[in-house]
Formats: C-alpha cells, structure tokens, sequence
C-alpha cells in the first residue's frame, strides 16, 4: 500500500488537475492553458512534464467532448479535417522546437512564451461572446472550392442557420501557427484556432468552438506522439492528470449552462492575469534575465492581476453597462 | 447510407471511456502493488522522476498486461487516446472516399501522413531510441532482463 505521503502528491495533482480543467472550460481556452503553469508554479513539476501531461489532458477532453457536439451537428468535420492539414504540420514543427529548447537547457523561453501566450489570451476572452453570427461576407473562390458550407439548428435562436466560410487560406495560415504554438507549449492554442475560423473564416461561434474543439483532438495527438519519443510524458503523472482535467472541464461545461453572470468572468481573467505575469518573470528569472526573489514574483504578480483588472473593469465593466447592447458586433466590425 | 459523423462520434466516446478505465486500473493497481515495472513508487511518483516514456518500450510495456502490471495499464490507456485519434482522421479518409471527394481525400490524406509522421517515421529518422538500459539500471528489480 501506499505511503500517506505519495497518496496525498497523487490527490493534490488529482485536484489542481480538476481545477485547471475547470477553469479552462469556462474560459474557453481548454484545460492545458492553465494546467501548465499551475503545475510547474506550485507543484514545481518541471516544464516539459507539465507539457507533456497537458496535451495528453488536451486529447481527452476533446475527445470526451467531441462526441457530444458531433451528434448536435454543429461542427463542421469537413472545414475541420481541412484545417487539421495545417495543424498538425505546425504541430510537428512545434514539438520539434520544444526538443530542441529542452535539450539545450532553454526551458525559461518556454515559460516566457507561456506568460505572454497566457496574456495576450486575455484580449479574447475579455470580447468573447460579443455576438453568435458574423455578419456575412460574400463567399470566395475558397469556399467553393473546398466546400465551406454548412448549416445548423441553433437552440436559442429556434431556427435553422445558414453559413459559409470565406478566406480558407488565412485560417489554414492561423491554424498552422496554433498548431506550433500546441507543439512547442504543449496546449491545444484553442484561442488561436477560434481565431482562426471565427475571425479569419467569419464562421459563426458555435461552429468555430465546436469545430476548434474536433481539431485541437488530432493536433494534440501528433503532438503527444513526439512528445513520448522525446520523453516528456511521465505515465503516472499524465494520467492522472488527464482523468482530472476530464473531470473538471466535463463539470465545466454542466456549470457554465447555469452561469452567465459576467461577473464571474472576472475572477476567471484574474486568475489568467496571475498565471501569465507569474509565469513571464518566472522564465525571465531562469534565464538569469531578472533577479527578483519568487516570493517578489508572487506578489508583483498580485499587484500586476489588480492593476489590469481594474483597469478592465474601468474600461468594460462601467462603459459595457452605459454603452449595453449597442456594443454588439461593434469592435470587430 | 452509413452517417459517418455518427460513427466517428461514438468511436471517441468509446474510446475516452475505454481509456479512462485503463488508467483507473492502472492506477487502482499501483495502490496495491506499489510499485510498477520494477520501479518503486517513491521513484514514480517524485514531480522530477526520471521515469518516462523515453524509458518505457510500448512491447515491454504490454506484454506485462497478464501480470498485471500498473504502468503497462497506464500506458495502454495513453495509447487508446492516441490510437483513436487515428481511427477518427482514417475514418474521415474513407467517408470522404465513399462520397468520391477527392480534394478532401488529399487533404485528409495528409493530416493523416502527418500523425505518422509523427508516430513512426520522424523517430525512426531523428533515431529516438527507446532507452531500456536506463530503466534497467533505475528499476533492477524489474524482470526486463528476461
């Protein structure tokens, strides 16, 4: 039998696992995002580990939630199929420079490109939802060609909708950088590929989300197969990590039917706010860049999550409450 | 006709599932046995443990299912995700077959070649050797050397 010590490591990576599945389905970027830096900050489980563990995560949860949303008919497997092409080449590539980045004792780059991924994934998430159908382009010889329509039953909005993709070979273009982005960090860059097709390809969201969530599945795979060979995924460690991450993002998405509350939205950016900035000075501090004590870091990390919230909160918060409803679909344009 | 989002659906459904308890057992296994392939818990479970898949060879691995090793469930249960992930872009080639959409075929062909590129041939080009004498040497207790 166990020691009560290795029972408890194994139950507190169980639980930290369940949170950061949690917290990635509710914010949307997938459990990864905020599994990695979670795991490497406070359990101090080395980088590539926490990588590792987090696309296996990254292909069950999509996996496990793949099914639900093929049987409801709104992701498109022919658009998502298309765009794999690109993702798991930049996957590929992705893995091979995170190899590349470890064996040459480069790991704090990694860490930093985390903080700033983590950072910059603010910006979507503060927009999300904003709208559910693009206001329609005309279609382009790619969506001719590579057959970019589709329609689905939309539940809230009780009728059948139309679409059509536009610009496939910009989203190919995103979509090969998500899939590096998957590779090297070892997350599924759900942000991205939602750019990919909800921006670039003016799908609607639900298709994009959807379809986001059929190809990180693939991305995750090529990315985890290298990663094996490579040597980065610890069996035990994945494992329960990945039962973990399921549980939570499973209880996410029950959760976030209930939730629609955008006040809770801001304990979620906080907490992506924290995540980054920890995560950016840690790397700068491995990378002998910076010299400031992790207990500095901690609290610089604070002080940075207070200051961008409010700072959020005064720009959105009190101006989305005047402003209300004449902001929707305004920004992108 | 056969509905091939359907099938592609369920074969990922069974496949999380089928995983998932894998792993369980695997992980119910090592409660009990504490320890795997002849490595100790301690070892396994440190957040630094030099004990990963670098080390593991997949057919070491299965042919201690019947002994019921731990790590073999574990990793059997790892391989199902990854496995199926395959089945799902090998389906998506035979659906786009049956419906003679050649362009989708190509492309689906690729993201299919990429998996195993990623699977078996970059390894076998970047010589990513397994390495057992390292296991050996951490976990003797293990009968690897059988």
């Amino acid at each position: 039998m166990f020691s009560l010590e290795s029972l408890f490591c194994c139950l507190e990576l169980l639980i930290f696992s369940i949170i950061a599945g949690l917290l990635g389905s509710l914010t949307g970027l997938g459990g990864g995002t905020v599994l990695v830096p979670i795991l490497t900050l406070f359990l101090g489980i080395p980088i590539a580990y926490a990588a590792g563990a987090s696309l296996i995560s990254t292909i069950a949860t999509s996996s496990g939630a793949a099914s639900a949303y093929i049987r409801d008919k709104i992701t498109n497997v022919r658009i998502g199929m298309g765009l794999n092409m690109g993702t798991t080449t930049g996957s590929i590539l992705g893995s091979l420079t995170a190899a590349y980045i470890y064996s040459h004792n480069l790991a704090w780059v990694i860490y930093v490109i985390f903080g700033i991924v983590i950072l910059l994934s603010i910006i979507p998430t503060v927009q999300r939802g904003k709208y559910e159908i693009p206001d329609p382009r005309p279609p382009d010889w790619t969506t001719r060609v590579f057959k970019l329509y589709g329609s689905y039953y939309d539940k809230a909005l009780k009728s059948e909708v139309r679409y059509w993709g536009v610009r496939w070979w910009l989203g190919l273009l995103i979509m090969f950088f998500a899939g590096f982005i998957s590779g090297l960090l070892g997350i599924g860059a759900g942000a991205l590929k939602v750019l990919g097709m909800d921006w670039a390809m003016n799908l609607p969201m639900k298709v994009s989300t959807t379809t986001s969530n059929f190809i990180i599945g693939v991305t995750a795979a090529t990315g985890s197969s290298l990663y094996w060979y490579f040597g980065y995924i610890q069996p035990l460690m994945a494992s329960i990590t990945a039962v973990g991450v399921l549980i939570g993002a499973m209880s996410g998405t029950r959760i976030l039917v209930r939730i629609t509350n955008k006040q809770v939205r801001w304990i979620f950016l906080a907490i992506l706010a924290y995540l980054g900035m920890a995560s950016l000075l840690r790397g700068l501090y491995y990378g002998h860049v910076i010299s400031i004590p992790i207990i500095t870091q901690y609290l610089l990390s604070v002080l940075f999550m207070g200051v961008l919230m409010s700072t959020l909160y005064y720009i959105y918060g009190i101006k989305m409450r005047t402003v209300n409803n004449t902001v929707r679909g305004g920004r992108n344009g | 006709m056969v509905d091939w989002d359907y099938v592609i659906g369920l074969t990922l459904r069974y496949s999380v599932i089928i995983s998932v308890t894998l792993i369980i057992i695997g992980l119910v296994l090592f409660h009990v046995k504490n320890e795997a392939l002849g490595c100790s818990s301690a070892l396994l479970l440190s957040p630094t443990s030099p004990i990963n898949t670098s080390m593991i060879p997949p057919n070491t691995a299965l042919t201690r299912l019947p002994s019921l090793d731990p790590l073999s469930f574990i990793l059997l249960g790892l391989m199902t995700l990854i496995a199926a992930q395959v089945l799902r872009v090998a389906l998506g080639v035979a659906s786009f077959v049956m419906e003679r959409d050649w362009l989708y075929v190509l492309l689906t062909s690729i993201v299919f070649l990429n998996l195993m590129l990623a699977i078996f041939i970059l390894p076998s080009i970047l010589h990513l050797h397994v390495n057992e004498l390292a296991l050996r040497v951490l976990c003797p207790s293990g009968s690897l050397t059988t």
